[in-house]
C-alpha cells in the first residue's frame, strides 16, 4: 500500500499540488487507521492528510477516481462485458465459471498462471499481474498519446500475451475433442475468445489512463501559464474568461505580498507617552516599548483607458486589475477615451467589476466605434476633467498612441504631467513598432515619466506591482 | 477519545450537530492520529462550533484563543507577572538583606541574589495565556484557535512548535511538554494563504456551504418549533441567494438567526410583510439587501403562479358556470 501511496503522491506533484514526504506519511498512517474496506472513508483519510488547499480539491478528487479505481474498474468492466456478450445473468455466470474450472483442472495443467486466472475471472490477481508488469515497463514515464502504443506493446510482452494466446489456441483444440454437449462446447468457445480479447482492451485502456493521468492537469497548467505571456489582443472568448480568473489571483496575490510588505515597515518612532500608559502597572518601568504607528500615504491613481477595438482586451484588464486592488489607494479615478473621454469612476463604484466593464466598454459613455484621437482626447481631458489632477495622482495612460494622423496635442499631456506626481503610459503594442505609421508614441513618451510595454499579463502584473505603495 | 466514525456522528449528534461523513472520518483521524485539523470554509458553516461540540461530546474542556493581527507571545502562551513579581520583591525586602547579611563586597552579594534568582523566575509568577493552559493541562482538553488568518505570519510560525511537538519553550525554565496531548483546530476564513509549514502539520478539513436537505436538518434540529414550510422556503431562497453575487454569502449561522427571528414574530411562511424587515438578518449590506429582496420577490411570484396554476384550473370550473 505505501508503495501505491508514494505513486500517488507522486501524481498529486505531477499535477502541480504540492504534498511533502512528512503529508505522504500522515497518509499511509492514516489510512491504516481507516482501513482500505470502505473507499470513501480512505478517500477522505487522503483528502485530510495531502490536500491542504480547498483550490487543489477537484483535482485530488479527479485523480483519486482515475487512479484508484483505475484498473480494477476497468477490469471490472471488461469482465462484465464478456458475461454480457454470452448473455449470462449472475447465478449462470458463476455456474459457467466452475465448469470452467473443473475443465481446466483436468486439461489445462500447462497452462500459465496468468491464463488461469483469465480464465477463471480472477481480477484480483489479473490486477496484480497488470501493476508488477507495468513497473517492469516503467509506465510511470509515459506522458504523449504518441507513446500509447509503444507502451501496449511493452506491457502486452512483459505479460506474456502472446505465450497466454498460444495456449488458449491450444486449449481450444482440446475442447474440440471433448465431448461437452453442442451449446456447452459453442460458449465455451466463445468465452475463450471473448476472454483474450478482453485481455488486449485492458491493456489498451489501462495504458491510456496512465497516459491521461499524467498528462490531464499537466496541459492544462501549461495553457494557464502561456496565458500570462499570450498577448491580449489574441484571446478566444474562452481565454477571455479565464484570463478574467487569472486577473483576479494575481490582484489577490500581489495583495498578499503587499501585505507582508507593509507589516515590515508598520513600526515607526518610540513612543513616549503609550509606553508610560502601557506599564504602568509595572511600576512605570518600561517592559514594554510601544511605537507609534507609520502613516502611509496612499497614493491616488486616474486610469485612462484607450478602449477602441486595438487594445480594449488590455484596457479590460489594467480596469478589472485596478479595481481588484482599490483598497491600496485612497483614490481611484477612471477615463475611457476614443476620440472623446469620458469618466467611469461611478459605475464602477455602483457595479460589480464585471458589469462595470461592460458599460465602460459598450459605448454609452462615449462612442467606441470611432477613430482614435488620442489629441482631442487629452485636450478635451484637459478643459473637463484637469481638477482630477493634483500632486498626489498618478496618472495612468492605456493607449497604442496609434492616432490616425490627428494633431497630437502633446502639450496637453504636459500640463497633466505638470500637475500630476508621474504619468506612466502603458503601450500594448509591441515596442519596435513604436513611432511607425501614425504611432506618437515617441512624442508623447517625452511628457512620460515612465513608458511600458504591456502587451500581456505578466507584464500587465508587473507594472501595476510597480505603482504599489511601498 | 473515539471508536469508530459512527461515534463521531452520533455523539456529535447528540450536541446538536450534524457532522458528514467527511467531516467525522477527520476528527476520527484527528483523535486516532493525535494531529491539529485546520478547518478551512467560508465563513458561517460551522468551523468554530464544530470545536465546541468536539469538546462537549469529549466532556472536555475547550481552551479559546481568538486571533488577531498583532497577537503575539504574551497574549497567547505566557507571560511573566511582572508586577507580582515587584511586589514580592517589595514586601520581601527585609528578607532579601537577611539573606545579604555577612556579604563583604558588591560582588559577593550579586552572587548571592543570583543563587536565589530561579524563586522569581518560576512557573509562581508566570501567566499562562490559553496555548500555556491547553499543555499543561492534567486532562486532556480540546484547544481551538480561531481564525489563525487573522493574526500575523509570525505568530503562525510561532505555533509550529506546538502543533507538531506539543510542548512550548519558555528560556528562563525550559521546555513544557504537554502531559496530554490537546485536541487542535484551527480555523481560517482564508483571509490570507497559511503558510505551507502549518499546513504540513494539519490534517485538512474544508467544511462548504450544507446542500438542500443537511441544511433543512439542522434548521429542524436547531430551531425545532419553527413551521416545517417557512423552513423549507427559507432554505430555497438562502440556497438561491448563495448563487448571486453578494458581498457576503449567508451562511448556516445567518439562515439559522432568520428562521429564529420569524419564528418568534410568528411567520408562518414568506409570503408576509415583517419578511422584508427580517432580511437584514441575512445580509448584512446595503447592496446585498437589494439583491435579496428581488430574488424573494422571484421567489414568491414563483411560488405564486405555482399555487394559483393550481387554483386556476379550479376557478376556470366557475366561470364556464357562470357563462
Amino acid at each position: 500500500m505505501e508503495d501505491k501511496l508514494v505513486e500517488f503522491a507522486n501524481l498529486l506533484r505531477q499535477n502541480g499540488i504540492r504534498v511533502s514526504l512528512a503529508e505522504t506519511l500522515d497518509a499511509v498512517a492514516a489510512s491504516d487507521v481507516t482501513g482500505l474496506g470502505e473507499r470513501e472513508l480512505f478517500r477522505a483519510a487522503l483528502r485530510a492528510t495531502m490536500i491542504k488547499r480547498a483550490s487543489e480539491l477537484p483535482v485530488f478528487e479527479e485523480l483519486f477516481d482515475v487512479y484508484f479505481s483505475g484498473l480494477g474498474e476497468i477490469i471490472k468492466g471488461a469482465s462484465k462485458e464478456v458475461q454480457d456478450a454470452l448473455s449470462m445473468s449472475d447465478q449462470d455466470f458463476q455456474d459457467f465459471l466452475d465448469q470452467m474450472e473443473e475443465m481446466l483442472k483436468n486439461h489445462g495443467e500447462e497452462l500459465s498462471e496468468l491464463a488461469k486466472q483469465l480464465l477463471q475471472n480472477n481480477n484480483g490477481q489479473i490486477e496484480r499481474a497488470m501493476r508488477e508488469a507495468a513497473r517492469a515497463v516503467r509506465m510511470q514515464g509515459i506522458q504523449r498519446t504518441i507513446e500509447e502504443n509503444y507502451f501496449a506493446r511493452a506491457l502486452a510482452r512483459a505479460l506474456g500475451f502472446d505465450k497466454i494466446e498460444q495456449e488458449i489456441k491450444e486449449l481450444r483444440e482440446q475442447l474440440e475433442k471433448l465431448d461437452l454437449g453442442a451449446g456447452m462446447k459453442a460458449k465455451m468457445e466463445e468465452y475463450l475468445d471473448r476472454r483474450l480479447k478482453m485481455l488486449e482492451d485492458i491493456i489498451r485502456k489501462y495504458v491510456r489512463q496512465e497516459r491521461e493521468k499524467r498528462d490531464m492537469k499537466a496541459r492544462e497548467e501549461q495553457r494557464m501559464n502561456q496565458l500570462g505571456d499570450k498577448s491580449f489582443y489574441y484571446l478566444s472568448d474562452e481565454e477571455l474568461e479565464k484570463m478574467r480568473e487569472a486577473v483576479t489571483r494575481l490582484a489577490q496575490r500581489l495583495k498578499n505580498i503587499i501585505a507582508v510588505r507593509r507589516k515590515r515597515m508598520k513600526k515607526g518612532r518610540f513612543d513616549v507617552k503609550r509606553t508610560l500608559r502601557a506599564n504602568m502597572t509595572n511600576g512605570g518601568v518600561p517592559f514594554h516599548l510601544k511605537f507609534e504607528r507609520r502613516k502611509r500615504e496612499k497614493p491616488q491613481i486616474l486610469v485612462m483607458c484607450d478602449v477602441s477595438d486595438s487594445v480594449r482586451n488590455a484596457s479590460r484588464f489594467m480596469l478589472q486589475f485596478v479595481y481588484s486592488l482599490q483598497d491600496l489607494y485612497s483614490r481611484v479615478r477612471s477615463f475611457v477615451f476614443v476620440a472623446d473621454v469620458g469618466e467611469v469612476t461611478e459605475s464602477f463604484r455602483t457595479n460589480d467589476v464585471k458589469e462595470a466593464l461592460d458599460v465602460a466598454l459598450k459605448g454609452d459613455i462615449i462612442n467606441v466605434y470611432a477613430h482614435s484621437d488620442f489629441g482631442r482626447s487629452f485636450r478635451n481631458f484637459v478643459t473637463d476633467h484637469i481638477g482630477a489632477v493634483n500632486k498626489r495622482t498618478t496618472v495612468i495612460i492605456l493607449g497604442d498612441a496609434r492616432n490616425n494622423y490627428n494633431l497630437p496635442h502633446d502639450w496637453c499631456l504636459r500640463e497633466i504631467r505638470q500637475r500630476a506626481r508621474r504619468v506612466i503610459w502603458l503601450n500594448p503594442e509591441s515596442r519596435n513598432t513604436w513611432g511607425f505609421g501614425d504611432s506618437e508614441m515617441e512624442r508623447y513618451a517625452i511628457h512620460c515619466d515612465l513608458v511600458e510595454e504591456c502587451r500581456n499579463l505578466n507584464q500587465l502584473y508587473r507594472v501595476i506591482d510597480q505603482l504599489v505603495p511601498r | 477519545m473515539f471508536s469508530s466514525i459512527e461515534e463521531v456522528i452520533e455523539r456529535f449528534a447528540k450536541h446538536d450537530y450534524i457532522a458528514s461523513r467527511r467531516i467525522a472520518t477527520v476528527i476520527y483521524l484527528a483523535s486516532a492520529l493525535q494531529k491539529p485539523v485546520l478547518v478551512e470554509g467560508p465563513a458561517g458553516v460551522g468551523k468554530t462550533d464544530l470545536a465546541k461540540v468536539l469538546a462537549a461530546s469529549l466532556k472536555e474542556e475547550l481552551i479559546r484563543l481568538q486571533c488577531y493581527e498583532g497577537l503575539d507571545e504574551g497574549k497567547a502562551l505566557y507571560e511573566w507577572e511582572y508586577a507580582k513579581q515587584l511586589l514580592y520583591t517589595q514586601i520581601l525586602k527585609d528578607k532579601v538583606t537577611e539573606v545579604l547579611v555577612g556579604t563583604t563586597g558588591l560582588a559577593e552579594a550579586v552572587d548571592r541574589i543570583a543563587s536565589e534568582d530561579e524563586v522569581f523566575f518560576s512557573e509562581r509568577f508566570i501567566l499562562p495565556r490559553p496555548l500555556m493552559k491547553a499543555i499543561t493541562s492534567e486532562e486532556q482538553v480540546v484547544l481551538l484557535i480561531d481564525e489563525i488568518d487573522k493574526a500575523d505570519a509570525e505568530f503562525e510560525a510561532f505555533l509550529l512548535e506546538l502543533l507538531s511537538d506539543f510542548q512550548v519553550t519558555v528560556p528562563e525554565i525550559g521546555t513544557f511538554k504537554a502531559k496530554k496531548i490537546p485536541l487542535v483546530i484551527l480555523t481560517s476564513n482564508n483571509a490570507r494563504e497559511m503558510s505551507d509549514a502549518l499546513k504540513r502539520r494539519c490534517l485538512h478539513l474544508y467544511i462548504d456551504f450544507p446542500n438542500r436537505e443537511q441544511e433543512l436538518a439542522i434548521i429542524r434540529l436547531k430551531v425545532p418549533d419553527a413551521a416545517e414550510k417557512l423552513a423549507e422556503e427559507v432554505v430555497n431562497v438562502v440556497q438561491s441567494l448563495r448563487k448571486l453575487d453578494l458581498k457576503k454569502t449567508p451562511g448556516i449561522s445567518e439562515t439559522l438567526d432568520w428562521v429564529k427571528a420569524l419564528t418568534l414574530l410568528n411567520v408562518q411562511s414568506l409570503d408576509n410583510a415583517l419578511v422584508d424587515e427580517t432580511l437584514d438578518t441575512i445580509v448584512k449590506y446595503e447592496g446585498d439587501v437589494r439583491k435579496a429582496q428581488e430574488e424573494l420577490k422571484e421567489y414568491l411570484r414563483k411560488a405564486r403562479t405555482r399555487r394559483t396554476g393550481t387554483e386556476t384550473t379550479g376557478s376556470s370550473d366557475d366561470k364556464d358556470l357562470l357563462n
